[in-house]
């Protein structure tokens, strides 16, 4: 068994060039290379890690779901056909430990409804937008935003952060979180939708309250 | 204007994932063509999902990274292969 997955050349003495892919790795991994299967969870534990600890607001509750989570992906790589990435699949495991744990729980927190935004009678728009977007793809995020939008985020009723984080951070398909979360498609959009409602609202404050 | 704000607004979610019939993109595009407020709200919409991608974006504590590994070698090493065949 490897435990430090950098490759190495021949005589050791240097890391190697050549990365392998998923595929690769899953390959050797499904023949009992547990090294192989080390590198992948390696390359994946970080986005798995974020998003467990996201739903599950608890960095200790989410490194026990990705443990059982990636358990669960050895266990099962007879049956792993690739007919998706081996990411994706871990993903979805993940996903779904989470919310079994979230269902344990069983405890309703008081959440506020998520912040929309105003209309005059007319339907139209009263609501003024700062100017923050141009920078989106290219700013470095201060502490203070990422406390904002931290923030912002741990306030959204937990089945409308779940579907945000599913869908705008790991990029899953409304099929896969309907199949997670039992949820119908309409259903997870319009969550979907009313979560970016409020964390839009919650950006735009934040910088419209910033001193300049 | 063919639509409303309101309208327009609750049309984001298939609009930005390129999945709005015809018709209705049609409608959203001439409102967002004549509504300055709308087509400032589509750019701040779509890039709350950026701004929030980089800021929820973390990494595995080191000391759970290697529980995790130690967890899994524990596990694992108790295991047959996984390839029976």
């Amino acid at each position: 068994m490897r435990l430090d997955p950098t490759h190495q050349s021949d005589d050791g003495s240097r890391p190697a060039m050549v990365t392998e892919g998923d595929d690769t790795l899953l390959l050797r991994a499904q023949k009992g290379d547990m090294g192989a299967f080390e590198q992948l969870v390696t390359r994946h534990q970080n986005r798995v890690f974020a998003m467990a600890a996201r739903m599950l607001r608890s960095d200790d509750d989410a490194a026990e779901v990705v443990q059982e989570a990636f358990l669960a992906a050895y266990r099962h790589l007879p049956e792993f056909r690739g007919e998706s990435a081996f990411g994706s699949w871990v993903y979805r495991i993940t996903a779904n430990f989470a919310l079994m744990r979230l269902r344990k729980r069983k405890v309703t927190a008081v959440v506020e409804e998520p912040e929309e935004p105003q209309f005059n009678e007319r339907g139209s728009l009263v609501d003024q937008v700062a100017d923050w977007t141009p920078d989106a793809e290219t700013q470095t995020l201060d502490a203070e935003l990422r406390g904002a939008i931290d923030t912002a985020t741990a306030a959204l009723p937990e089945d409308y952060r779940q579907v945000f984080l599913l869908r705008d951070l790991e990029g899953m398909s409304y099929e896969e979180i309907a199949a997670v979360t039992q949820e119908s498609v309409p259903a997870i959009k319009s969550r979907l939708h009313r979560a970016r409602l409020a964390l839009r609202a919650a950006i735009d404050r934040f910088y419209a309250e910033r001193p300049s | 204007m063919a639509a409303n704000c309101k309208q327009c607004i609750d049309l984001l979610v298939d609009y930005v994932d390129g999945v709005l019939d015809t018709d209705l993109r049609a409608k959203l595009d001439g409102h967002l063509h004549d509504c300055g407020a709308c087509e400032e709200f589509l750019e701040s919409y779509r890039a709350t999902t950026t701004l929030c991608k980089k800021a929820l974006a973390r990494e595995m504590p080191e000391s759970l990274a290697n529980k995790l590994h130690s967890f899994l070698h524990e596990k694992v090493g108790d295991d047959p292969k996984p390839d029976k065949g």
